[in-house]
């Protein structure tokens, strides 16, 4: 009988190309007649948009197309929740992510060239920037309907009992910072009409169907007349879930029949995708004297800037874990994404459940210190197992592992798991 | 200079999938060909993340092959069904799943098949191993994959199967938040071991040793990858990355200013895979991607506080942050 390949360690499929350079990324991609694309992102926060002068700009020879929101056919505006981020600015940018005009010319200097001579006239408008201070009465608006994108409520237990049982209170409030996937393989994407008037879409992203739905909507074009090729993929993180320039790329092959090509720079990178939700999480944890755990309250703030992209599922996904990997009876949090005009967050590699882990964990670290128990006996004990209850009332029925990788890593660094526990 | 160490826990859960009610669902396509080898279709994309090679393990252990015999092809809207997004920790579950499923149906037409021509009453008489379908108990009675798949092409069969899989989930209560979100949940244990330096407030992570419950590794050096991968980010997550505003302008867009870990500032892995199976996994395998991260930045923090007695709660635990709180608590006449 042959070995069993699963839970073998073979030669990754794609291990050979990726280690001699032979895969094609999107942004190696090279056909005849090809331009060359470049987006111009606002240089504001929060603006009224006065005028946008291409004149200059056309001018630059080897320039084949300058485009504005005026040249989007279909819907002017993409998102995985609300497809109200614009494609391209009208008259109003909300945050740096805005882009404002994308220009396609034979060389990549005179795109560049053909940007900096887009004359831009902004007034700029009050402005919120802490996602705090964005809840207030007053606040400047960054949508009409409001700077709360979305209210998560998990109530479980009854609070005033947790409290009571309780022998321990900690209180702290974390702070979490907005952070970039920073993956290695900038956006890049090739844009060409094929012979059949198909749309064909080189990019790398993490869900070439979706991009197709995507595209469909702002070009007013039906899905089956566009095709999307993912490609060489060079790190995702969350930050290919969103449009980036797939759009204007798509835009800019349509005005002028050739094939388009988009690279961002590493400059550009950091304004074309998603951030990590920077979030403040105020925490109350009760236990007993023992170390169980009595009651969990959070209060959690993440600021998701000017647009919803994946924003209220993130802070669900937050809420969600709130409370750790731990049994918890009586339960209240309250999560909250809020607009500013800060970059705009979305999807990155555990999607609101980063952030609630360095609260969480401080606060097991923090009852262990007050109630004088050993850090690992505290977890234990509240650990879950098979057939516990979450604080969204789900049991869980099967492949609860948690305590085999406590003791595992425990007994690693040296500590006398079984001692610990008496 | 005055270097403390510090050892620091953090224990996590990740329900994997859309959740809350979303439509979670996988397609795949297996195709055999006359050669005996094996197309999977799929709509994943691998950013690098291993799902390509997830899914030929997961059709040749169906199919009886080895990986090199499987092509994967993947991530276009015209070739590939679609898969939903490569996110959420989804694809080794939910397409893995959708794969094992395929390879099932591919196979199904050709055990009926050669049911007469190996002389079995029931295709539970057969097994698939070293390319070819054999009777069990009887490894000498058997066909080539490849004759298999010749003979039932002659015969106007399809080669070709296809599968979907949804994974189980319901929306929350808007009021109480009460539901089943998520199916199924990973989880996972880090310990961190830090030196802080207390006249800099430097904090090296010499080593975390990692424990991850994915259910069954189909891939060890690929879960064993990710981990070291979710390593480097939460270490990054914990100590070093920030992207800077100034109203709302990122004033650090590059690599110079916004910092990533490098080699230098990489700590020691020790990856431990716990195989606790997850019944409605293929075969019993829940995802890695993201667990992976989520315990790094907590067990860096109580590692810190382990070694210095301070608690640092505004990330990222940058020298100045954690000297200032090594200062404050001095001042403060508490010396660890």
């Amino acid at each position: 009988m042959q070995d069993q390949v699963v839970g073998s360690s073979p030669v990754k499929v794609d291990a050979k190309d990726k280690a001699t350079g032979a895969t094609k990324y999107p942004g190696d991609l090279r056909v005849p007649g090809m331009l060359y694309g470049k987006l111009l992102y606002s240089p504001s926060a929060h603006a009224k948009i006065i005028g946008i002068g291409l004149a200059d700009a056309w001018q630059v020879p080897g320039v084949r197309a300058v485009l504005t929101a005026n040249d989007v056919p279909g819907h002017n505006g993409h998102g995985v929740i609300i497809p109200h981020q614009p494609v391209m600015a009208r008259d109003l940018v909300r945050s740096v992510n805005d882009v404002l005009v994308a220009v396609a010319a034979e060389t990549m200097a005179a795109a560049e060239e053909a940007l900096r001579k887009v004359k831009i006239e902004l007034v700029e408008l009050p402005a919120v920037f802490d996602a705090t201070a964005a809840m207030a009465e007053g606040a400047p608006l960054v949508h009409p309907e409001g700077n709360i994108l979305s209210h998560h409520k998990i109530r479980r237990g009854d609070m005033a009992e947790g409290w009571a049982r309780a022998a321990a209170v900690v209180e702290n409030t974390y702070r979490t910072q907005m952070v970039d996937h920073a993956f290695l393989q900038t956006e890049a994407a090739l844009a060409e009409i094929d012979d059949g008037g198909i749309l064909v879409l080189h990019v790398a992203t993490q869900y070439p169907h979706w991009d197709r739905k995507e595209l469909s909507r702002a070009l007013g074009m039906p899905e089956d007349m566009i095709r999307v090729v993912g490609g060489s993929v060079g790190g995702a993180f969350g930050g290919r879930e969103d449009m980036s320039l797939q759009v204007q790329a798509a835009l800019l092959a349509m005005h002028t029949g050739r094939p388009v090509k988009i690279v961002c720079t590493r400059e550009e990178s950091f304004h074309a995708h998603s951030k990590r939700h920077a979030m403040v999480m105020h925490y109350r944890t009760g236990a007993t004297g023992e170390g169980r755990l009595t009651a969990v309250e959070a209060t959690i703030i993440g600021d998701t800037g000017a647009y919803a992209s994946w924003g209220t599922n993130v802070l669900r996904k937050a809420a969600v874990h709130a409370t750790g990997p731990y049994i918890v009876p009586n339960v209240k949090v309250d999560a909250y994404a809020v607009y500013t005009n800060n970059p705009f967050a979305g999807a990155m590699r555990g999607f609101g459940a980063a952030q609630p882990a360095v609260a969480y964990e401080g606060q097991m670290d923090e009852v262990a210190r007050v109630l004088g128990l050993h850090p690992f006996a505290v977890r234990w004990q509240n650990a879950m197992t098979e057939g516990c209850i979450t604080a969204t009332g789900q049991v869980l029925e099967s492949g609860v592992g948690l305590r085999a990788t406590m003791e595992k890593a425990g007994s690693l660094v040296g500590w006398d798991v079984s001692k610990i526990n008496g | 200079m005055v270097r403390r160490r510090g050892i620091g826990m953090a224990s996590v859960f990740y329900g994997t999938g859309y959740g809350n009610g979303f439509p979670d669902i996988s397609s795949a396509i297996v195709e055999l060909h006359p050669s005996g080898k094996a197309t999977v279709r799929t709509g994943a994309v691998d950013c690098g993340q291993g799902s390509s090679t997830v899914f030929a393990i997961i059709a040749a252990e169906v199919l009886g092959l080895q990986v090199s015999d499987i092509t994967v092809t993947t991530g276009d809207t015209d070739n590939t069904p679609d898969t939903g997004t490569t996110a959420a920790t989804r694809q080794t579950y939910n397409t893995g799943n959708a794969v094992r499923l395929a390879a099932l149906d591919a196979l199904s037409p050709l055990l009926d098949m050669v049911k007469p021509r190996l002389a079995v009453n029931t295709v539970d008489g057969l097994v698939v191993r070293g390319g070819a379908i054999e009777v069990r108990g009887l490894p000498g009675r058997k066909v080539t994959l490849a004759e298999a798949v010749a003979l039932a092409k002659a015969e106007g069969l399809t080669t070709m199967g296809k599968a979907t899989f949804t994974a189980h989930t319901t929306a929350l209560d808007p009021e109480n938040g009460q539901g089943a979100p998520y199916w199924p949940y990973a989880f996972a244990t880090h310990m961190a071991e830090v030196e802080v330096d207390t006249l800099t407030g430097m904090v090296e992570v010499l080593r975390v040793v990692a424990a991850h419950d994915v259910g069954r590794a189909i891939n060890r050096a690929g879960v064993e990858g990710q981990v070291e991968g979710g390593v480097a980010q939460g270490l990054g997550f914990a100590l070093l990355e920030e992207v800077q505003l100034n109203c709302g302008r990122i004033q650090n867009p590059n690599l110079a200013g916004y910092l990533v870990p490098t080699a230098m500032d990489m700590a020691v892995v020790e990856s431990i895979i716990v195989e606790h199976p997850e019944p409605s996994g293929p075969f019993g395998a829940k995802g890695i991607g993201e667990p992976a991260i989520l315990p790094v930045a907590p067990a860096i923090l109580n590692a810190i506080f382990d070694a210095v007695g301070v608690r640092i709660t505004d990330l990222p635990a940058t020298p100045e942050k954690v000297l200032q709180a090594i200062k404050l608590q001095e001042d403060r006449g508490i010396v660890k």
